[in-house]
């Protein structure tokens, strides 16, 4: 009998392997479903056996490992104890016995793994003879049988070393844990140390790891990696932070080496270090053993947990472990594919051990990791340069950099007196590779290959990970850095200053050639540097302050104030008793002087725009600090830097003044470099937003010229445009009096622009899209206005155009140019005010938006009444900005009667869209939902009439069934919402009956396994809401499968019976927080029993 | 883009230049240029320069309105592109007549019987839709002296 089914099961593995032109199409399919029958095929152990010793085919073979894996699972139940462990013995010796494939070894393996696993729910004993059994190969058996017990130590290892993500086992994570804790407690060390062991006859045999024998030592090596990167997790977690480490774990990063005390007698012995080291100098020519011994060191690296609780053996092991680090270092020379586990190494030290233990350590520990990070910083230089993919020396000298960040910034570490000549090496290094020669090393440009400039690719922000570590090491050193740096700007400032006049007198070509570029190269890298060094490039969030070793060093160098700022400003060149940080924005001022200066002369097409944005960066985050300080933050302020920038001296407008027109030069004459031009409006965006009230932009006149250029018609494009009356609108928002009227004069300029074009009755392209640029404008003064104090003044500027919207999308629904932005200026109005303007004001905008959801649906109801197949995602764009005006609406609470009445109105509109074509379009989708998550927290959906609540179900049943997880979940969460607002009803009302219409579908989705994995707790807890609404529902749900599985499947309904009892087990229905978390408990047992047995994944 | 007062606002009807200068960093994405000669829609726009220190150029992608052939140009960012004066109209489709012009009626009743029905999937479409007695709106988009029917949608305006 057995016989003819292997005999048919390979026909049929021939006619699904077979080329396409032996076999049709009815063949392979009916081959398919041979297959697809012996994958359910109950009991199948001994016919699994039989095909394993007589088949000859790949294919069945490789089905046939698979079966048995997914029987055992679904059948562990049903099988006693004796038919189990004779398996298990069969499966291995049939594995020692027989040279199988990888495929199939690696099937058998994991089944193997995961009958021990299972098998030692109750206690570990089974799993200790077997590693025993194993030991044993491994020590007196052929090289063959040694490298598969091996591999079965390393599979028992995988198998308990997951456990969220193992619920296809049939078990509940609980016990997948308690597991992994028992395998720890009892296995893992004593795998350890016999492992060790093993590898560690292998060196003293003396013999070099090649053939064979580097194979299985391989194989030690990497069981000993897997125990050193093991997740040691605490079982105080919860589920979801395991997940997360576990996650960790499963990436490249492992995480820390964190043992507890029991294992002290094993990591804590010298020897045990100087094996490793030992180790790795054995095996590093060879670049597979190489990479999992450098891995065990550098997890060794950060020993920490309960083994290291005291300091004193801690202390000790540092010590051991360094000097066997450094004594590994004096023999052999680091090459590329060892770097990084070095750099890793020592970040992992400076990381885990405390800044006075790692002071303690011998100063070539210190000395090693300077030359090392010298050796990255001029090999990194040198990858950018043959511009491969190969980034190995970049990520190793973040590494490194990553050590230094924490060496220079901890106080009870090294001291300052010992990192000086470290950190001027660094420094030094990095300046010279970025410099031309004679002062550097740099390779030459290549002038003429086209580059890509999109602004993620941003010079500036490419390095400056590596350069805001490099910016804080220059502070360590600043006497030395400051004057280097200040040297160098005013070498190549006069350079650029003579090359430019030069040019400006005909002198010299405008073409500039490899001179100019190589000196404009040279300016970006001292500016990017002085920049870092100066100041912390963050702009964003929370205020950033000058560095304390700036404010330090000024004080100490105590420099004339007058001389100081008479060199600032320019009236004097002489530089004695200047103060050192004042010398350097001196001449950075200067640069950017000579720059304008270039572009006003008509040179802007000499002037590189790249230096440019470097200069408008450098203004930015040096502004961003160093202008008008606030005392408070302060422990200490240099006088010198008080005298210059304080809020009490006339410095800080001049200063402000200077960047305005610099950024106003910079627009006028490089609108059309992306680059320049964005860095430029930075620069003023960064001046509006810093200082808040008094700020001397509200007054300065070089920034109110830019409102009148704006306002006459300037030659931006729309989108820098926007940027700029944002600008103008947050300094606005903070000015007071006269500047602010002033300020307030570019939305009323821009008002009358559009009522200009609006009335020029001219339906042309030019007029289209300035009028589109226009409403983008307005945009950006709705993204200006930040204060709730002054929002209604600023609405009341904002209301004339808002209300020009509708008959704008009326006129010109033909052009989406001109239709999706007169929308979002309403979405973004409706996001950033409605929630804090006065209720008649809201009103009056609620108006605008009834009227405009008319006008859209007179002329897109076709658009809304079905959705092509064909549909492409940015034809709906303007639907998406639609759906935001309604969400924010929801979520104002705004004159909640009327903003209902408008939202309940506009769903109504869009509804009829939400039909399963809608799902295959991810961002719509993901806008309907979230709409109708909104507007149901908002309490509008259940005040919806019936008929239009039916709808929004219809909705609901469509999106549950989507693939993303994202629009399930919000789909779930809603139902959630609904359910707690419904009940109150009483679970007759017709929006209950309606509502749980749902439930029916939601379950079968969750047993069929056909909701996505994410979603799944919210499906749990929409079920237990909705039985919340009519507790017998479960109950009735549950009968109804029960009777459909009488009927095909009869052996499982006791089990089916006894999950849905353990679902409900103990749960009330009331809607309270602690049944709903026990009703989430046993849903998840509920889930790896029904999953366990169905299987109908 | 230049002042209101400076732009010329004619009609494509009245003689004056078919197309109007605009400075190619003011382009927009899904907005209209003139590449190769031809009226198109801008399907990507793309930044590059030649070195890092040289001067932005702007490289276009477009679709021609009319044709749908898909042309690029790479140019300066600071040079002007020549954009099309593009003109979209909704006309209700009141006939086909036998040699395949068709009938259309404009909001204000006027009646063009000027245009050809469409080549292709679209033409084919038309005809059906309109066999099986649809109300049909069909767009008609106008540039540099071509006209033709781009799309057709269900008249629902009429159902109300």
């Amino acid at each position: 009998m057995n016989n003819s089914a292997i005999q048919t099961l390979e026909a049929a593995a021939q006619m699904l392997m077979a080329p396409p032109n032996v076999v049709s199409p009815e063949q392979r399919h009916q081959a398919e479903s041979v297959f697809m029958e012996f994958r359910s095929t109950k009991n199948p152990y001994e016919l699994c056996r039989e095909i394993l010793e007589k088949s000859s085919s790949d294919y069945v073979l490789f089905e046939a490992a698979g079966l048995l894996k997914v029987a055992l699972v679904r059948e562990w139940n049903l099988l006693t104890k004796g038919d189990i462990s004779s398996l298990r013995e069969y499966l291995l010796n049939y594995l020692l016995r027989t040279d199988t494939p990888g495929f199939l070894r690696e099937k058998l393996l994991q089944t193997i793994a995961i009958i021990v696993k299972r098998g030692s729910i109750e206690d570990g004993r089974e799993r200790k003879a077997l590693l025993g059994e194993l030991e044993k190969i491994i020590l007196s058996s052929p090289i063959s049988q040694q490298k598969l017990a091996c591999s079965l130590i390393l599979a028992i290892m995988q198998e308990y070393a997951i456990t969220v993500k193992s619920a296809d086992v049939g078990l509940i994570w609980e016990v997948h844990f308690r597991l992994k804790k028992s395998f720890e407690a009892l296995d893992l060390k004593r795998i350890f140390r016999f492992t060790v062991g093993v590898l560690e006859q292998i060196i003293r045999s003396g013999h070099r790891p090649e053939g064979e024998q580097a194979l299985l030592t391989k194989q030690l090596l990497t069981i000993v990696e897997m125990v050193l990167c093991w997740s040691h997790v605490s079982p105080l977690l919860s589920k979801r932070l395991i997940g997360a480490f576990e996650a960790i774990y499963e990436s490249d990063m492992a995480p820390a080496l964190r043992l507890s005390l029991n294992w002290r007698d094993t990591i804590m012995q010298p020897e045990l270090l100087a094996l490793f080291f030992e180790i790795h100098m054995y095996v590093r020519s060879n670049p597979d053993l190489a990479g999992p011994s450098l891995t065990c060191l550098v997890q060794l690296a950060s020993l920490s947990g309960g083994v290291v609780s005291n300091p004193s053996p801690k202390q000790q092991y540092l010590e051991n472990y360094v000097n066997g680090f450094l004594n590994m270092m004096m023999y052999i020379q680091p090459i590329e594919r060892e770097m990084l586990g070095i750099s890793d190494i020592y970040r992992r030290l400076i990381e885990f051990f405390s800044a006075p233990m790692i002071a303690r350590t011998p100063p070539a520990f210190l000395q090693n990791l300077t030359s090392l990070t010298c050796h990255c910083i001029r090999a990194s230089v040198m990858e950018e340069l043959v511009n491969s993919d190969e980034t190995v020396y970049r990520e190793s000298l973040n590494k490194f950099l990553h050590s230094w960040s924490s060496l220079v910034h901890e106080t009870n570490g090294y001291s300052n007196d010992t990192l000086l000549n470290p950190c001027i090496e660094i420094f030094n290094t990095y300046l010279q590779c970025r410099l031309a020669p004679p002062d550097g090393t740099r390779g030459s440009e290549h002038s003429d290959e086209d580059i890509k400039d999109e602004l993620e690719e941003d010079e500036r922000k490419l390095h400056s990970n590596i350069l805001l570590t490099i910016g804080a090491i220059a502070r360590k050193a600043p006497a030395h850095c400051s004057h280097v740096l200040f040297t160098l700007l005013r070498d190549r400032s006069k350079r650029l200053e003579s090359q430019l006049h030069l040019m400006h007198l005909g002198k010299l070509p405008v073409s500039g050639g490899e001179q100019l570029v190589s000196l404009f190269e040279d300016l970006h890298w001292i500016l990017m540097i002085t920049g870092h060094f100066l100041a912390i490039d963050c702009t964003e969030g929370e205020i950033v302050m000058i560095p304390s070793e700036i404010i330090q060093y000024s004080m100490r160098e105590d420099a004339d104030v007058d001389a100081s700022l008479r060199f600032l400003v320019g009236e004097s060149t002489n530089t004695d008793n200047v103060d050192p940080i004042l010398k350097l924005l001196g001449e950075i001022l200067r640069i950017s002087a000579w720059e304008c200066a270039a572009l006003e002369a008509g040179l802007g097409n000499v002037f590189s725009p790249e230096l440019s944005a470097t200069i408008s960066w450098l203004l930015k985050i040096w502004a961003n600090s160093y202008i008008m300080p606030q005392p408070s933050l302060y422990n200490e302020m240099a006088p010198m830097l008080e005298a210059a920038f304080g809020r009490s001296s006339r410095g800080a407008a001049w200063a402000v003044a200077r960047l305005a027109a610099r950024a106003g030069a910079s627009l006028r004459h490089q609108a059309a470099q992306p680059a320049a031009a964005h860095h430029a409006l930075q620069l003023l965006t960064t001046l509006a937003q810093a200082h808040r009230k008094q700020n001397p932009l509200a007054t300065c006149e070089e920034f109110l010229a830019l409102l009148q250029w704006e306002a006459a018609g300037c030659n931006l494009s729309g989108n820098l445009r926007k940027e700029l009356h944002r600008a103008f609108a947050i300094t606005a928002t903070y000015a007071e009096g006269e500047a602010r009227s002033r300020l307030l004069s570019s939305t009323a300029a821009l008002q009358e622009k559009l009522f200009n074009i609006i009335n020029m009755d001219s339906d042309t392209e030019p007029v289209r899209n300035m009028l589109a640029d226009t409403i983008d404008c307005f945009i950006g003064v709705t993204e200006g206005v930040l204060e709730v104090g002054t929002m209604d003044e600023q609405f009341m500027m904002l209301i004339g155009a808002l209300e020009k919207m509708p008959g704008i999308i009326y006129r010109y629904h033909n052009y989406p140019g001109v239709v999706l932005p007169a929308l979002n200026l309403l979405a973004k109005s409706a996001k950033r005010m409605l929630h804090s303007v006065h209720p008649q004001n809201a009103n009056k905008f609620l108006e605008i938006c009834n009227t405009t959801f008319e006008v859209y649906m007179r002329w897109n109801s076709g658009k809304i009444s079905s959705i092509p197949q064909d549909a492409e995602e940015e034809a709906y764009e303007d639907i998406c900005a639609l759906m935001e005006v309604i969400c924010s609406i929801a979520r104002s609470g705004a004159a909640s009667s009327a903003g209902g009445e408008r939202c309940a109105h506009g769903l109504r509109l869009l509804l009829p869209l939400v039909t399963p074509p809608l799902l295959a379009l991810p961002a719509l989708a993901q806008h309907a939902y979230r709409m109708l998550r909104d507007l149901d927290a908002a309490g509008q959906l259940t005040s919806l009439p019936i008929e239009d609540f039916n709808m929004v179900i219809t909705a609901l049943r469509v999106g549950l069934t989507a693939v993303s997880c994202d629009v399930s979940t919000l789909c779930c969460d809603t139902i959630v919402g609904l359910s707690n607002k419904v009940r109150r009803l009483g679970d007759d009302n017709p929006y209950a009956l309606s509502l749980l219409t749902l439930a029916e579908l939601l379950l079968m989705l969750i047993i069929k396994m056909e909701i996505p994995p994410d979603s799944i707790p919210a499906a749990g807890a929409a079920i237990y809401s909705l039985t919340c609404v009519k507790p017998a529902l479960l109950e009735g749900l549950a009968r109804q499968l029960i009777e459909a599985f009488a009927a095909n499947d009869p052996a499982n309904v006791p089990r089916l019976e006894e999950a849905f009892g353990v679902l409900t087990n103990g749960v009330l229905f009331d809607g309270l927080r602690p049944h709903r978390l026990r009703f989430q408990d046993n849903f998840d047992k509920f889930l790896a029993s029904v999953h366990g047995f169905l299987f109908v994944k | 883009m230049a002042d209101i007062e400076d732009t010329h606002f004619e009609t494509g009807d009245s003689g004056a230049s078919a197309t109007f200068p605009m400075q190619c960093s003011a382009l927009r994405k899904n907005g209209f240029v003139m590449l190769k000669g031809r009226p198109c829609k801008i399907v990507e726009m793309s930044t590059s320069k030649t070195g890092k220190h040289g001067h932005a150029k702007v490289h276009l992608v477009g679709i021609d309105i009319f044709n749908g052939k898909k042309y690029e140009d790479i140019c300066p960012s600071t040079h002007n592109m020549d954009v099309p004066h593009v003109k979209r109209e909704d006309y209700q489709l009141t006939d086909i007549s036998d040699d395949g012009y068709l009938t259309l009626m404009a909001d204000n009743g006027d009646l063009r019987e000027d245009l050809k029905i469409p080549d292709g999937d679209l033409g084919s479409q038309l005809r059906s839709d309109f066999d099986s007695g649809k109300e049909l709106l069909c767009t008609v988009l106008k540039s540099c002296g071509e006209e033709c029917v781009i799309a057709v949608k269900a008249n629902t305006a009429l159902d109300k």
